[in-house]
């Protein structure tokens, strides 16, 4: 998988040569999803002792076009779990509708056993395995941050096509070029996430989401980040990167026709 | 009674000659032998009480509850048939689930309450249904921010065309009763079941229309109510179960759930305190009262 | 289903299993639009001992050149009664596909589980391998996307390694390889395990030659082959690395072993 929706779930070009666009018309027969459409681009995430960092910019792009600006692409859980959505933002809605009617029905139930980041991450899996199965895939690939049955952190991803993964950090789309080996040294493995503190993990993921800003064409500098542990969930959904700039773009000399 | 030997009782949506609909009335006296139920709409949010009378000492406490969440802001109670409840209460549901999945939006309370009504008023227009032997209280909280849509992902313009419209309060508490005849009306506080009487005489002193008891307050006067309202000398021992809804900034966060375990004891404990002052100056006055129990038999 | 698990004469290049397919595009209609396959790298191996078995398999899952993860087992207990999984008796490794390996892995599970509780005895290692088939072969037309291997001790106790292709076809072998170092690891094994190309010395030139005989090896032995499997492995492959996880089925149950392997 790489930083490109597009190319998800799609046969690698330099393995089964260029991919033929006219198989993207809409004529002919009845087809289901074949590509995403408004897209939203990395999700980074990062476990630390008592919980799991987790941010994505509140982007949502339709191909080159940056087309929503307020666009949350973290959605929570009953107070459990966070959910970090990369890929189409129509699929994402659509999960998030579906995980709302699951916590109304985890609800009706008295025991007040809700579900937990583990179970709900098997469940997105299974959903996504299924359409994916069904050849009518949801085009996403999503973080779930929180934490497990016995409150320890807990982070795993899924994707459109059921693949399914665990780290102490991790990271989809571009995020995974550019803030995985950011996230990775800090954090090689869980004992090193679990000596992390809370300050720690979310200064590294402001430090990610620098980092994407200026080096994700498909990116922006307002972003979302929450923090997840057993007492609950601080969401903020209106960040700005702190001091930064694409402004000093323009005093750049020397390319092109511009010569000096 | 009047009907007996008419004949005009015996089946449903059958008219009598001076206008009445015997099987909602014999509905309606299913309702009045069930556990005491009562709401009350405070002004943060709402209180769902139920006396639970115990029928046998092989129920486990605790269990076997009888307020249900019907959306995660709205939840119901009933009084009488409990299997009738049940029904209510899973059909509640699916309207709540399917406004969701038109409107893409949670159910406002009185929706909701307009919804159940047209349901129950159903069942009595045809012969081969009888009316619901209960009476329902339902409690909700329209969020009073404006929500987002389920899965809606920006927040639009803050203000203006499109946007917001500026001062305009949105939401808060709801309380609404539903009869077997389907007739529903709002409610500052509502009681039905057996000890309604005493019960609405016990809201009536509240003043709620004021708008003013809070929703913690509400809990320990819902538990004194339900402890009132109980008859010691006629009935078994009982359980008390409630549920509360508070404001997105209350203690529930808009969702219905159950009080507290240490919140209910203290109530009760209260309530229980309240009584036993009250033994005190009512054993006097009770010799020259007519008992509470006949009249409501009426 | 080639492109995984042979190797591609016509193919220059290094042989990453995601790049193992001619490259041109092949002639006439193509249709597809959405692949509902990927591969997650990484690489299995089993040896059936006189006694024993062992499947083991690398801990990394890859995707193109990201390293998703560094621990995922490709190695599982199937048809215990507990969550952990200490009663189980048969082994399974998937590589390939981890969608549908998991996916394959659970069904397994499940079914194995209700034989026991149905016939109250856990069942043979030899009928899980024909069922295992049966499963696979189900899903013909749209397979799942992995090289199982299935072991454990058979009815007599000596040690039993069934192979599979993702379609079903099966035989039960002394040991076999899978995934994306299969085809590095395979020959290390004929030689070492098979004795395939070790001769008594001395035994003469050409038809004289006598093969090295046969004989059982030892735990301890084969478990040090398994290491030195995977290590030279680690250092040709890019998609293996990071852990292994080593299961070893004997009278006594299934024994666990997990040992770091190179990172890089």
């Amino acid at each position: 998988m790489n930083h490109l929706p597009q190319g998800w779930g799609r046969p690698r070009d330099d393995v089964y040569g260029a991919y033929d666009a006219s198989y993207l018309q809409n004529s002919g027969p009845n087809q289901h999803t074949q590509q995403p459409v408004v897209t939203g681009t990395s999700v980074v995430a990062l476990k630390f002792k008592e919980g799991v960092v987790i941010a994505a910019d509140n982007l949502a792009s339709y191909g080159s076009l940056a087309r929503f600006t307020d666009v949350k692409r973290l959605r929570t859980f009953a107070d459990a779990a966070v959910v970090g959505f990369g890929g189409d933002v129509s699929d994402m809605q659509y999960l998030d509708r579906l995980l709302t009617s699951l916590d109304t029905e985890e609800a009706y139930g008295t025991t007040g056993h809700t579900l937990n980041a583990h179970n709900l991450h098997t469940y997105l899996s299974k959903v996504f395995y299924k359409r994916r199965s069904e050849f009518n895939p949801l085009w996403n690939q999503v973080l779930v941050a929180g934490v497990d049955q016995e409150k320890k952190p807990f982070l795993a991803s899924a994707d459109l096509l059921g693949t399914t993964f665990s780290a102490p950090s991790l990271a989809t789309g571009f995020g995974a070029h550019l803030a995985q080996p950011i996230l990775r040294t800090l954090a090689p493995d869980e004992e090193a996430a679990a000596g992390l503190s809370k300050e720690q993990a979310v200064e590294a993921i402001k430090e990610c989401m620098k980092v994407l800003f200026y080096r994700d064409a498909r990116s922006m500098d307002k972003y979302s980040i929450a923090v997840v542990t057993k007492d609950g969930i601080d969401l903020r959904e209106n960040e700005k990167l702190e001091a930064q700039s694409w402004a000093f773009a323009e005093k750049i000399r020397g390319y092109g026709t511009q010569v000096n | 009674m009047t009907s007996i030997g008419t004949g005009y009782d015996l089946t449903n949506s059958v008219f009598s000659p001076d206008g009445r609909n015997f099987q909602v009335e014999y509905a309606v006296k299913a309702v009045e032998n069930g556990g005491t139920s009562i709401g009350i709409r405070c002004k943060d949010g709402v209180v769902l009480a139920v006396e639970k009378v115990i029928t046998s000492k092989l129920l486990k406490p605790g269990a076997n509850k009888r307020i249900a969440t019907i959306d995660r802001h709205m939840g119901a109670v009933s009084s009488g048939l409990i299997p009738d409840g049940r029904h209510f209460v899973s059909r509640a549901r699916e309207e709540a689930a399917s406004w969701r999945k038109v409107y893409k939006t949670p159910i406002t309370t009185s929706d909701l309450a307009n919804r159940m009504g047209g349901y129950l008023q159903a069942y009595t227009l045809y012969s081969s249904v009888r009316p619901f032997g209960i009476t329902a209280i339902v409690g909700g909280w329209d969020s009073e921010r404006e929500l987002p849509v389920d899965g809606q992902v920006g927040s639009g313009p803050s203000i203006g065309a499109g946007g917001k419209v500026e001062g305009k309060k949105y939401g808060g508490p709801g309380l609404y009763m539903i009869e077997p005849s389907g007739l529903y009306w709002g409610y500052y506080g509502a009681a039905t079941g057996k000890g309604r009487q005493t019960a609405k005489a016990e809201l009536e002193k509240l003043d709620l229309a004021a708008g003013k008891l809070s929703l913690e307050d509400g809990v320990k006067e819902a538990a004194k109510i339900i402890y009132i309202a109980h008859d010691d000398n006629k009935d078994k021992e009982f359980e008390l179960e409630m549920t509360w809804i508070s404001g997105l900034d209350g203690p529930t966060k808009g969702r219905h759930e159950e009080v507290p375990k240490d919140i209910l004891e203290e109530a009760e404990r209260l309530a229980k305190k309240a009584l036993e002052g009250d033994d005190d100056e009512e054993e006097i006055k009770e010799e020259d009262k007519p008992a509470e129990g006949d009249k409501m038999e009426e | 289903m080639a492109a995984m698990f042979s190797q591609n004469p016509l193919m220059n290049g290094p042989n990453y299993s995601f790049n193992q397919t001619p490259t041109a595009a092949a002639a006439g209609n193509k249709e597809h639009a959405f692949y509902p396959y990927t591969d997650n790298g990484g690489s299995t191996l089993a040896i059936a001992g006189e006694d024993f078995t062992i499947i083991a398999g690398d801990t990394r899952s890859t995707s193109g050149y990201n390293i998703n993860t560094r621990y995922q087992p490709k190695v599982f207990k199937i048809g215990g009664t507990t969550s952990s999984q200490d009663d189980a008796n048969i082994i399974l490794s998937v590589v390939g596909f981890a969608a549908d390996g998991e996916a394959l892995k659970e069904r397994l599970d499940a079914i194995v589980k209700m034989y026991r509780y149905q016939h109250g005895k856990p069942m043979s290692v030899k009928a899980c391998a024909q069922r295992l088939s049966t499963i696979l072969y189900g899903k013909r037309f749209f397979p799942y996307y992995v090289h199982a291997i299935l072991g454990g001790l058979d009815e007599e106790g000596k040690g039993a390694v069934y192979s599979y292709d993702p379609v079903g076809s099966y035989e039960r072998e002394q040991c076999r390889a899978g995934g994306a170092a299969a085809s590095l690891i395979m020959p290390f094994l004929d030689n070492q395990v098979n004795f395939k190309n070790q001769y008594m010395p001395g035994s003469g030139v050409g038809h004289d030659l006598q093969e090295r005989e046969r004989k059982p090896l030892p735990l301890v032995e084969v478990e040090a082959l398994v290491k030195d499997a995977f290590d030279s492995a680690v250092e040709r492959h890019i998609e293996v690395g990071d852990g292994l996880l080593m299961m070893m089925a004997t009278k006594n149950g299934i024994e666990e072993k997990y040992i770091p392997l190179k990172r890089d």
